[in-house]
């Protein structure tokens, strides 16, 4: 009996830390935490928008349960206000303009009435007020000393199709508020950041005469053409270190998966199955996964790629034809049906290579373009339900998904 | 048998003191330090237009073959595929032969590029080698039938050049498809 008992304790350390294992937390065990505006500038519009931003974002970091009123109280005031007196955490702040009409926000957490945590935020304009609430989630949520969420402060690229043939390539923040349009005009697709900074991204021209990847450098604005292929030309994924790239390219019509040496300007063939090989990810620096139809369907394969060893990855599901690796663990897309055109839904579904576990993620509507966070925390996504296109968020750990709707267009891909 | 009894309590310590309470201690250093936050680098750089420049764009009036190509496109069929399926069908097989023959009697004269394009289920990349792999397809028949493959590009575009956007059976079967357009 105390044996079973050291066994399972034991186990129950191995599977700590299995993100496919699904993580149940009941929503009532979570600390309670309200919102006090205490801001003396803005209209009340502008007051109300920057609460919901904040409301959202720290609802995002999942380890609070978060009260949705809109109260106002005064900075200084000792005490919290009344309707509020009975929860854990309390997080007020000023929000205040200043000669330079830049937005300055002072914050405070408090834990029954005394400060436990504060910061000053400025941003020199108001229009970008949620990379302020994003950044103060993200420090409520380092000071609680959760696992990080530095992928709040990422950004997202993503391409929006406006019409047949006609794109835009869009840089937001991660739920979608801040937009702004970086490339205009013609049809281009498949945005990648070069580089962990985001100071640069690769993308799909399908305007000139073949298609070309082309290198945006954010700053400077400066383009660069990269590489030609007739046919098909995408930039799967970059490293991380950000000198090799895995491309799908389609010299004489036939799409395989290469690596390019941007250093070199030179390319390797990875693969050469006479059906389809794309969206090759670096699962680390030896090996990749990819999808290929060598079985007859679409499915998730592994090459190292020091050697031509190709292993099939998983081993459920008869079409999955998206996928994302982030150490042993790989995120993937697989139609749930074979009927197409009933409840034909694509469900994004969890595997580790190292155990037998699969976890499905999503429940509705068409899920795909799954991507890993740089850190592994979180997996985005996108939803095209409805006819609506939004960006999801899923957090691994405490099995929740969030989605942020995007007003016009459809997406087509994106990367963060 | 103790030490197990005594490494369990040892271990139940270390799991429960892991779930430790969300008290948290004053943090004195936090106080009063102001973070700039500059997110936006890129909101400097203006829209970037690409070029649009096309090859169709790009040809230079000088007789009657503009009409010639727009005459002889109009004629060109349109090739359909089965859901995630690259194959042709016999019927497409006619239209495809009766295309080479368009394309020897006028050969010589223009280049063809074959467009390969998808339903909307599914904006990955398996998408976009699927609409290639169609037009691939349909270059293979030409060549087949006679037709120089030199004069014979691709480009896929996957679901997102659609000629049908309703959300029907229907419509999708329209989006699968290869379309031939004319180079100069």
């Amino acid at each position: 009996m105390k044996f079973f008992i050291l066994f399972s304790m034991l186990l129950s350390f191995i599977y700590a830390s299995d993100a496919t294992i699904e993580v149940v937390k009941k929503v009532d065990s979570l600390p309670s935490l309200a919102i006090e505006d205490a801001s003396i500038s803005y209209d009340d519009t502008f007051k109300l928008r920057f609460f919901k931003s904040i409301v959202a974002d720290v609802n995002v970091i999942s380890i609070f349960n978060v009260d949705r009123h809109h109260r106002q109280s005064a900075f200084n005031a000792s005490d919290v206000l009344r309707e509020n007196k009975d929860k854990n955490y309390v997080l007020r702040y000023k929000m205040y303009e200043d000669d330079n009409a830049a937005l300055n926000i002072n914050m405070i957490l408090l834990n029954k009435n005394n400060v436990v945590f504060s910061k000053n935020y400025r941003v020199r304009k108001k229009d970008i007020y949620m990379f302020v609430s994003h950044a103060m989630a993200y420090d409520i949520n380092e000071f609680m000393g959760e696992p990080s969420v530095a992928w709040m402060k990422r950004k997202v690229i993503f391409t929006r199709i406006i019409a047949p043939k006609k794109s835009e390539i869009v840089i937001a923040d991660y739920t979608l508020a801040y937009q702004h349009t970086i490339v205009k005009g013609g049809f281009n697709i498949f945005p990648k950041w070069a580089n962990r900074a985001q100071s640069g991204f690769y993308y799909t021209s399908l305007d000139a005469q073949k298609p070309t990847l082309k290198y945006i450098n954010i700053k400077t604005a400066e383009v660069k053409s990269i590489i030609s292929s007739d046919g098909m030309m995408i930039c799967s994924d970059v490293s991380d270190d950000g000198n090799t790239l895995l491309l799908t390219m389609a010299k004489d019509g036939q799409p395989d998966i290469y690596t390019f040496d941007i250093k070199k300007n030179s390319y390797k063939k990875e693969t050469s199955y006479k059906g389809i090989d794309v969206n090759a990810q670096f699962m680390n620096t030896k090996e990749i996964v990819f999808i290929s139809s060598r079985l007859g369907y679409p499915n998730v394969f592994i090459k190292k790629l020091d050697t031509n060893e190709i292993e099939q990855a998983v081993f459920y599901g008869n079409s999955n034809s998206a996928c994302s690796a982030h150490g042993h663990y790989i995120v993937y897309k697989a139609r749930e049906s074979s009927n197409m055109f009933s409840e034909n839904t694509f469900n994004l579904h969890l595997i580790s290579t190292k155990t037998d576990m699969i976890r499905r993620l999503t429940a509705t509507g068409v899920n795909e373009f799954p991507r890993f966070s740089k850190d592994g925390d979180a997996i985005i996504f996108i939803k095209n339900y409805k006819g609506q296109s939004s960006i999801g968020i899923i957090r691994l750990n405490h099995n929740k998904n969030y989605l942020f709707p995007l007003l016009r267009g459809r997406i087509q891909s994106m990367d963060w | 048998m103790k030490s197990i009894v005594l490494s369990s309590v040892v271990i139940a310590l270390l799991v429960f003191s892991g779930c430790s309470s969300k008290e948290p201690a004053v943090d004195a250093k936090a106080m009063d330090t102001t973070e700039v936050v500059d997110a936006t680098p890129d909101e400097e750089v203006a829209p970037i237009a690409t070029e649009t420049v096309t090859s169709e764009e790009s040809v230079v009036n000088s007789s009657t073959n503009e009409l010639d190509m727009e005459t002889i496109e109009n004629k060109l069929p349109t090739i359909y595929f089965a859901f995630d399926k690259y194959d042709i069908t016999p019927d497409m097989q006619e239209k495809i032969d009766a295309a080479a023959e368009l394309g020897k009697e006028v050969s010589s004269t223009y280049k063809v590029k074959l467009e390969g394009n998808c339903d909307e289920w599914g904006s990955d990349e398996y998408n976009f080698a699927l609409g290639l792999k169609r037009a691939n397809a349909v270059k293979q028949a030409l060549v087949n039938d006679g037709v120089d493959s030199s004069r014979i590009s691709l480009v896929s575009y996957g679901e997102s050049n659609p000629v049908c956007t309703e959300h029907t059976k229907e419509c999708w079967s329209k989006n699968r498809r290869v379309d031939f357009k004319l180079l100069p």
